[in-house]
């Protein structure tokens, strides 16, 4: 694999360990957020978010930066909240509260979601927490990257 | 203008929120056990009945299938009774995101400026 200029490689045996267990831990985010109903929306999202640490430890942050898009994180931040609101208004639409649980006894998805509108809204909830935190991530991370220090360092020695 | 506008809108929002919080107290059902006088509660624990096997967490597992329809306990309470604090809760998470997002972009705006002068 060919990096930019100024950019070290990463200690070979790093870069096993990083590949090796990002496919498990994003199993794992995966298996904590789908079951749902138990409520593990928030901590499965933040075991996903940290495949972002993961890729970061390995390879450092440019190919984090061009494996995983950061605008297209934000966008989906916001329709997961959508997601979340619109779910809530199912509620209302059925005549009851906000929030309230519709969908259940009905025949209607319950083999594929057995609790109702409510797991389907942790997943949004797990679908918020993992690329808000992810896109979090990786804005701190920008602060970290060595890229742009050598690129001064090389100013400064083409100016010498 | 524009005083007058923001002064009605916060007038009518006012005036729906006393109305609602008015209309909640009378007719806003409980989250378990109807028949619970929270004062008599507080005053004398000991008249509560408690006798099933866990007490109070016995009552919620007889009532929340009922009220609910959710398999899980918990899931009911954090997703249905106060489905608004997760809601909230996303909205703090996307209020960070934004908030970082400004802040340090603009950081990083001002150190291209300061390299290209």
């Amino acid at each position: 694999m060919k990096f930019k200029d100024g950019i070290k490689e990463k200690n070979i045996i790093i870069k096993c360990g990083s590949d090796v267990f990002l496919p498990f831990s994003l199993i794992f985010a995966l298996y904590v957020i789908l079951t749902a109903p138990v409520g593990g929306g928030f901590q499965g999202g933040v075991l996903g978010a940290a495949a972002v640490l993961l890729i970061y430890l390995g390879y450092g942050y440019d190919v984090t930066r061009n494996s995983i898009n950061p605008e297209i994180l934000r966008i989906n931040e916001a329709c997961a909240t959508t997601i979340y609101a619109l779910l809530g208004f199912a509620g209302l639409v059925f005549g009851a509260n906000f929030c309230r649980n519709v969908f259940y006894a009905n025949g209607w998805l319950t083999g594929f979601v057995h609790d109702g509108t409510i797991g389907l809204m942790d997943y949004a909830v797990g679908y918020n927490v993992m690329t808000g935190v992810g896109f979090l991530l990786i804005l701190m991370l920008g602060f970290l990257a060595p890229v742009e220090e050598a690129k001064k360092a090389k100013k400064k020695e083409d100016e010498k | 203008m524009k005083k007058i506008l923001t002064l009605l809108a916060l007038g009518v929002i006012l005036v729906t929120g006393i109305y609602a919080s008015f209309y909640a107290f009378d007719n806003i059902s409980d989250t378990y056990d109807e028949h619970l006088d929270v004062v008599a509660l507080e005053e004398d624990p000991t008249n509560y009945d408690v006798t099933g096997a866990d007490g109070v967490a016995d009552i919620i597992v007889a009532q929340n299938i009922e009220r609910t329809g959710a398999e899980n306990n918990v899931a009911a309470v954090v997703f249905d009774f106060r489905g608004f604090d997760t809601l909230g809760e996303s909205f703090i998470l996307i209020t960070s995101v934004v908030g970082s997002f400004v802040i340090l972009s603009k950081v990083k705006k001002e150190e291209k400026e300061e390299e290209a002068a």
